[in-house]
Order: C-alpha cells, then structure tokens, then sequence
C-alpha cells in the first residue's frame, strides 16, 4: 500500500513538472492575464457565432402569444399544488417497480402510435424493432408490465408520432400553442394527438369502442391523469430544475419545446 | 482497488488542466463516474456533494466562453468590468444549474460514446443515459483553445436542447426591452 502512494505522488509531481512547460502560450510573455483571456476569446469570435446564429427570424410568429402565457401560468399553478403534491404522495405510499410497471405498461399498450408512424416515416428497422419490442413485452413481459425487451434483449424503443411525421414530411410547426394540462404543443402537433387519438387504446372515440379501453370521455381524462401522476411520480424534480435555467418561463418552455420537437424530427 | 487507483490518477492528473484530444473520451467517462459516485454518497451534505463535483467539471468548462456566446454581438458593446462581472455571474448560475440536473440520476446505466471531430478545433462527446423506457442523451461539445493542445467544453446540449443556445434567446428576449443591469441582477 505505502509503495503504491509514493509511486502515485511522484508521478504527480513529474506531471506537474510536465503541465508548466506545456501550457505557457507565447502572447502571455506580452500582455496581462486580464488581457490575455479577454484577447484569447476573441479570436474565435466568428466561429461561435457563426455556429449559433438561428435560422429562425428575431420576431417569431405568436399569434397566441398572450393566451400561452396565461396557460403556461395556469399549467406551472396546476403542477406546483395539485399534481406535484399528489405525484409525491403517490411515490410516498406506492413502491417505485409498481410505478414503474404503469409506466411500462401505458408504454407498451401505446404500441400502435409508434408503429403506425415508423412505418408512415419509412423507418421499417425501427418499426420492426418496436414490434419485437411489442411482442416480447406483452409476453415475457406480462401484458407490457415488465421490459424484458430493454433490460434482456437491448432492443431500442423508437418514439415516434403524428406530429414528428408530419414534420418529417416538411410540414412547418405552426403558431405555437400551450395546452391545458399538457402543456406546450404547437399547430403541427396539436393536430398529430388528434390523429394518434385514433390509433391510441387510451383514447375513447365514437365508433371504435371495441378497441377502446375507456367507455367514455371522462374515463379518458380520467386515466390520462393518472399517467401523468404516475409518470410525474418517477421523474419528481425534474421540471424544477429544468425551470431553473428559465428567466421568463413561458418563451424558455416555447423555445425548449420547438428545439427539442427539432431534434426529434431529425432523427 | 487498482480500478480506484487508476480513477484517481486520471482525475488528479487532469484536474489541474484542461483535457488533451485523446483523453476527451478517457477522462469525462472518469468525470462522469466519479460525479455519479458522489452523489450516491450518503454521508456527505448536499453542499459538499455540490462542491466536489464542480470541482471535478470545473478545468474542462470555459466559463468565459460561454458567457460570450451567450450574449452574441452584444457582447463586445461592454465595457470590461460589465464583462467581468456577467461571467462571473452567468459561471455561477451554469455551475448550479448543471449541478442540479446531474442530482436527477437515478442509478441509470451510463455509456460514453467515441468523440465525433466535426470541425478541425471542434469535438463532439455523446454520452447516453439508458433509462427503462427513454434514453437521455447529453452532448458535450468542446471546441480548442487557439495556440493551445487544450480542448474545453462550451456547450452542452440535453435532450437535443443546447443549453447556450437556450439562454442566447432569452437574454436577446430580455435585453430587447431591459437594461444590461436589470440582467445582472436578475442572474
């Protein structure tokens, strides 16, 4: 043990030794460090900005831009002292892997939604990695309350829906609009839950009920809100920490949400 | 105990200077790992565990960097003690805004992905956070340091969401109608 750490510190000392000699810049000679730094940042200027520079114009197209903030305000309201409060409850007296078998078992009966849009979106890999993730997690599984298809098989899951694949197919975002409840969504999307409203057991539609889970509309609501208690339950802290980096919360979550639609799209 | 050893070596090695392009991989692997260690440590307080770890990520952040890009062109409009005095604030409030999302790991497996050069001086570092139903994926984008072998982290991005991108439209938001005081004082 003694030999290990006196190997240990001498190869620190020769390593600082080494660190002097190569990271003394030539300008340091020549100027302050103040001076230095500021300079040093400067040069790359054009790259930075280059690299950063949106696409989007300064003045971007929010129609509802009034109507949003009042919703974002009413959503962040909700979330801190109604769901919040009941996801924390819920977590306190429910253990997590049942949690977590809600969670897998929404996930896996959701399986129409993504197939049908990877397949829309010519993605047949991924369609057909979904539907072996389908098929093994509905049986090994135990109806989707495990995944054995991750934890066992690592086959990825591929989310796609409506909404992305309409992006896919150049379709344009659309004025932005913060919805009840779900919050931020834009024209594009807002239709794509529409459409996936059709394709989702969770979603009551007239004229489908033999597919259907709830009976009714209020059923629907119903079960929707306790997804997303449960969902919330196994993520407790995020959306505070993601408000952190906000200095006004409605544009922050608008800008987040378009970036991250973007980046989905993408892939 | 070698395996410990040698994570102490890479990270006391490193923790004096910058990272060097073929350790990028080598040495925020080790960063992340002893990061998660830290915080899974239940006899330290939330003030120590904060203090560690961003002593961990401090030597590969360039701070100042970041501050610049995240004020654009309106940056060279300021005087040196306004500079001096946003990147001091801007560091402080990236540091614990970073900080606490890694809070958020919940024993989620880690891998780190081989870095991608996607410019002569830029690399790009993916490292995935395998979760049941999600992967997350943060991207680390280091660019290098003019005149230097020495690579620092300007960006990250969460979730496809790049964090400098994200407070450079706020702060053209906000400056568009407000002082450059009333940001100082609002960070």
């Amino acid at each position: 043990m003694r030999t290990s750490f006196y190997i240990i510190f001498t190869l620190l000392l020769m390593q600082g030794c080494s660190t002097k000699v190569n990271t003394l810049p030539p300008e340091q000679k020549k100027q302050t460090p103040q001076q230095y730094t500021a300079e040093k940042i400067d040069n790359t200027d054009e790259d930075f900005e280059d690299e950063f520079s949106s696409s989007n114009s300064d003045e971007i197209i929010d129609p509802l831009g009034t109507y949003n903030r009042a919703m974002t305000t009413f959503n962040d309201t909700v979330f801190t002292y109604a769901l919040n409060p009941l996801s924390k409850g819920y977590a306190a007296i429910t253990p997590e892997p049942i949690r977590q078998g809600v969670s897998n078992f929404i996930h896996n009966i959701l399986f129409p939604i993504r197939f049908t849009n990877n397949i829309l979106q010519g993605k047949f890999q991924n369609s057909s990695d979904e539907l072996e993730r389908f098929i093994v997690n509905s049986t090994v599984g135990i109806a989707g309350l495990f995944d054995p298809a991750s934890t066992y098989m690592h086959i990825p899951a591929h989310n796609e829906d409506f909404g992305q694949t309409l992006g896919h197919y150049g379709v344009g975002a659309g004025f932005h609009i913060v919805l009840p409840f779900l919050g931020p969504s834009n024209l594009r999307d807002g239709l794509g839950l529409l459409a996936d409203g059709y394709l989702s057991p969770l979603v009551y539609q007239q004229g489908l009920e033999k597919y259907k889970i709830p009976n009714d509309y209020v059923q629907t609501f119903a079960m929707r809100g306790f997804e997303i208690v449960n969902k919330n339950s196994l993520h407790l802290g995020a959306y505070e920490s993601l408000k952190k980096d906000a200095i006004d919360l409605y544009p922050f979550l608008r800008d987040f949400y378009e970036q991250k639609r973007i980046t989905d799209i993408e892939e | 105990m070698l395996k410990n050893i040698l994570l102490i070596l890479i990270l006391t090695m490193t923790s004096s200077y910058a990272v060097q392009e073929k350790n990028i991989k080598s040495v925020m692997d080790a960063k992340i790992k002893q990061s998660i260690k830290i915080f899974k440590n239940k006899s330290l307080s939330q003030k120590q565990k904060n203090k560690k770890v961003i002593k961990i990520m401090d030597p590969i952040f360039s701070y100042a960097t970041m501050a610049k890009i995240s004020l654009g062109k309106r940056w060279k409009k300021l005087s040196s003690s306004e500079k001096k005095a946003f990147t001091k604030a801007f560091e402080h409030k990236i540091k614990y805004s970073y900080i606490d999302k890694l809070k958020l790991y919940n024993n989620q497996k880690v891998m780190t992905l081989n870095p991608q050069k996607v410019k002569k001086n830029r690399i790009k570092l993916t490292t995935k956070i395998i979760g049941n139903t999600e992967t997350y994926k943060i991207v680390n984008s280091f660019y290098k340091k003019k005149g230097t072998n020495q690579w620092f982290i300007y960006d990250v991005q969460l979730a496809g969401v790049s964090i400098i991108q994200t407070y450079r439209k706020q702060f053209k938001a906000f400056l568009k109608t407000k002082s450059f005081d009333a940001l100082l004082k609002t960070l």
